[in-house]
């Protein structure tokens, strides 16, 4: 699939984003000038721990999509067992195609072309809100998650509040 | 706020809850707009984040900078002023402490997969299908497992459902030796085979409670114990009145202590001679456990008739059990249900392999309890097979079978049908021969006819041995045999012009096209030009659009590179 495709693909994710907003988040480009890269702040699910925080996140496609996956990193600080501390997302569906190695992830559920940034997003916002601790990205929050859920709500009610100082 | 030359616009402001429009002048600024926003959410203008396209709109923006027009949607998320409420009123939904109830499906199918032969675990499922009816969670794991039956023939599959379990994960996490088991197909083939075998259960029961200790003692262990045993074996064990030796756990708990403690060879005396035989058939009752053997002959069909035969299964059989109406019962009331089943891809994968692999079909055949003592009906069994596989590959027969009002409507004719028997017996002999059904069914009629005159003398035959499974399913039989024949024949002719019904119904009201429209968009939207195409796909992926991709993109690769 050519570039061109991929960016015909994307502009019109764009304008339906845009057009017809989806729950839980807004999307946008980080530069108009260019598709591949975007920008999107993800609301926190109500009823979570990460209810009202607005983390931003960004989404920078190849320009083989839809074959291939894009990478997202939150750009905002969070605290979640599958973020790791950097921001990069760990989520079975943005893992390069094709059978894992390790035999941990079935086909299906990683990268599939049928992948949208809305199904992307809406995946990212079900793992907010049900944290997946057995395959952390950040082994502390993990373990916190696990072990010490305390710790755990207080850092996340931290990084909630401070996502939305940095209005 | 600038009255004057500049239009006011709509904008949508929409929060995780709630939706209002907020009318305002398009040349504002930010924090105007966020004090008319606030007054609409009650609110204070502090408290707003505004967010449009990705961005947090600041207040000393305005709306023009962010291109917000007439009827564009943006996001409001509203601060909480104080931080009391931080704890928010229900904590994200932790795995760990309710292992089954979340995951169910997983759990339930993964363990059972663990330890059950056929034997066991249709025993228990026809004991549990009672206790089911009161029970909707534990049905749709019940539903979940002729799936599991096809996937014990594969140690691979087998393996990844057991691992998708979540406590199976962690119990791995913590016990190398488990997950070791777990990736020996050798050792998982004789924990099926233990579970399958009466005397090596016994032989098990015995060595059960050391087992257990082996078990506890490796950590961890005695809490997934115990989880095990509160979730799922009490629930399990109330429904089945079996001796303990016969829960599917036993398995596990021995495969556990084999695999920590040192060689199951050990535990088990038969292995060499027992390896030699096929895998468990998922659809045979074996030879072994006789109480059993017969007594499944009602859960037998029922798993297996449920989805797949329920048109072409000879109907005295499959349609009269109490199993199978309890099941048509049950697919009538829960529709999604159905759809899961259907659109599982093992479900899938089954019936793929099933078409592709004649053998397997015959195997599966020749090992059925049904049809073991019968070579001739075999046969017309197998030449039917084709048949069946390509009304299973029909997207409308599909179609049928997730719609819950057909599913109603079978349920009728077939309540309808008893009642006629038992009301008229006559009269449903003296029916004469009915028009021979056309289309489709053609096959499976006649050779209904012959399997019904050759099945009564065997249901006679076998009524020698008494036991409770078998008189229950068979009672029925005598009393139908003399009109048998154009009974069945009967039915049949209801089930081909109803399905007939339905699939033109189905075909003018809704063709290809229009179901997989929006299917069809998204693919066109992918960049999958050829529409005609990618409708064959959806329909050969009864609209399952990841697949579809992955069939056009296999398709396509040589033009593509």
């Amino acid at each position: 699939m050519s570039e061109q495709q991929a960016s015909l693909l994307l502009r019109r994710q764009l304008t339906e984003l845009h057009r017809n907003p989806v729950e839980g988040f807004s999307a946008g480009l980080i530069n108009d000038a260019d598709i591949f890269k975007w920008e999107v702040v993800i609301i926190g699910p109500a009823d979570t721990l990460y209810e009202g925080g607005c983390f931003k996140a960004h989404l920078i496609f190849p320009k083989e999509y839809p074959l291939r996956p894009p990478y997202m990193k939150f750009v905002t600080e969070i605290w979640h067992p599958n973020i790791d501390k950097s921001g990069d997302v760990c989520i079975s569906i943005l893992h390069e195609p094709g059978d894992d190695k390790w035999g941990y992830e079935k086909a299906e559920e990683r990268w599939l072309p049928v992948h949208t940034v809305e199904t992307i997003l809406l995946s990212v916002i079900s793992m907010l809100t049900d944290p997946n601790s057995e395959s952390a990205a950040n082994v502390d929050a993990a373990k916190e998650y696990r072990e010490d859920h305390a710790e755990f709500k207080r850092k996340v009610a931290r990084c909630v509040r401070r996502s939305q100082e940095e209005v | 706020m600038a009255e004057g030359g500049s239009k006011r616009i709509n904008v949508v402001v929409k929060t995780p809850k709630d939706k209002k429009t907020v009318e305002v002048d398009e040349d504002s600024g930010i924090k105007d707009f966020k004090v008319l926003v606030a007054q609409k959410f009650e609110a204070e203008p502090e408290q707003l984040v505004l967010i449009f396209a990705g961005k947090i709109m600041k207040d000393t923006d305005t709306l023009k900078m962010h291109n917000i027009k007439d009827q564009l949607t943006v996001h409001l998320v509203i601060k909480s002023v104080t931080r009391n409420n931080e704890a928010p009123a229900r904590a994200p939904a932790d795995v760990r402490q309710t292992p089954f109830g979340l995951n169910q499906f997983g759990g339930l199918a993964g363990m059972e997969a663990l330890g059950a032969g056929s034997n066991t675990f249709m025993d228990l499922q026809a004991r549990m299908q009672n206790e089911l009816l009161n029970n909707g969670d534990m049905l749709r794991s019940l539903m979940d497992n002729p799936l599991v039956q096809q996937m014990m023939n594969n140690p691979d599959t087998m393996r990844q459902l057991i691992t998708s379990n979540p406590q199976m994960q962690d119990l791995m996490q913590r016990n190398p030796e488990i997950t070791h088991m777990l990736n020996n197909p050798d050792l998982l083939r004789q924990t099926m085979e233990l579970a399958r075998n009466p005397s090596m259960l016994q032989e098990l029961m015995r060595s059960h409670d050391r087992a257990m200790s082996n078990l506890e003692s490796v950590p961890g262990g005695y809490s997934a114990l115990q989880r095990i045993y509160r979730d799922i074996q009490e629930p399990m064990m109330n429904a089945a009145t079996e001796s303990f030796g016969r829960n599917p756990f036993a398995g596990l708990v021995e495969g556990g202590g084999g695999g920590s403690g040192g060689g199951v060879a050990g535990v088990n005396p038969q292995q060499g001679t027992e390896n030699r035989n096929p895998l468990p058939n998922p659809w045979g009752g074996s030879g072994g456990g006789t109480a059993s053997g017969n007594g499944t002959n009602s859960s037998t069909n029922g798993p297996t008739g449920q989805a797949n035969r329920t048109g072409d299964q000879p109907p005295n059989n499959v349609l009269n059990t109490p199993a199978m109406r309890s099941l048509l019962q049950q697919m009538a009331d829960n529709p999604t249900m159905m759809q899961n089943l259907l659109n599982a891809p093992y479900t899938r994968s089954m019936m793929d392999s099933m078409s592709q692999d004649p053998d397997m079909a015959s195997r599966l055949l020749s090992s059925s309890p049904l049809l073991s003592n019968n070579p001739a009906l075999q046969e017309q069994v197998r030449q039917m097979m084709p048949q069946f596989m390509a009304q299973m590959q029909n997207p409308e027969v599909m179609n049928m079978l997730t719609n819950p009002d057909a599913m109603n409507a079978i349920l009728q004719i077939q309540q309808g049908m008893e009642q006629l028997r038992s009301a008229a017996p006559g009269l449903v002999g003296t029916m004469g021969i009915p028009p021979p059904p056309p289309g489709i069914n053609t096959d499976p009629a006649s050779g209904d006819g012959g399997l019904n005159s050759r099945t009564a003398p065997t249901n006679t035959n076998n009524s020698s041995v008494p036991n409770a499974g078998n008189n229950s399913v068979n009672a029925p039989a005598p009393a139908l045999a003399p009109g048998g024949g154009p009974n069945a024949q009967l039915f049949n002719d209801f089930m081909t012009r109803m399905l007939n019904g339905m699939s033109t119904n189905a075909d003018s009201s809704q063709p290809p096209e229009v179901r997989y429209q929006s299917q069809l968009e998204q693919l066109a939207a992918m960049g999958f030009g050829n529409r005609e195409a990618n409708l064959q796909a959806l329909i050969a992926t009864f609209g399952d659009i990841n697949a579809a991709v992955e069939r056009l993109l296999a398709v396509n690769q040589l033009s593509l590179s």
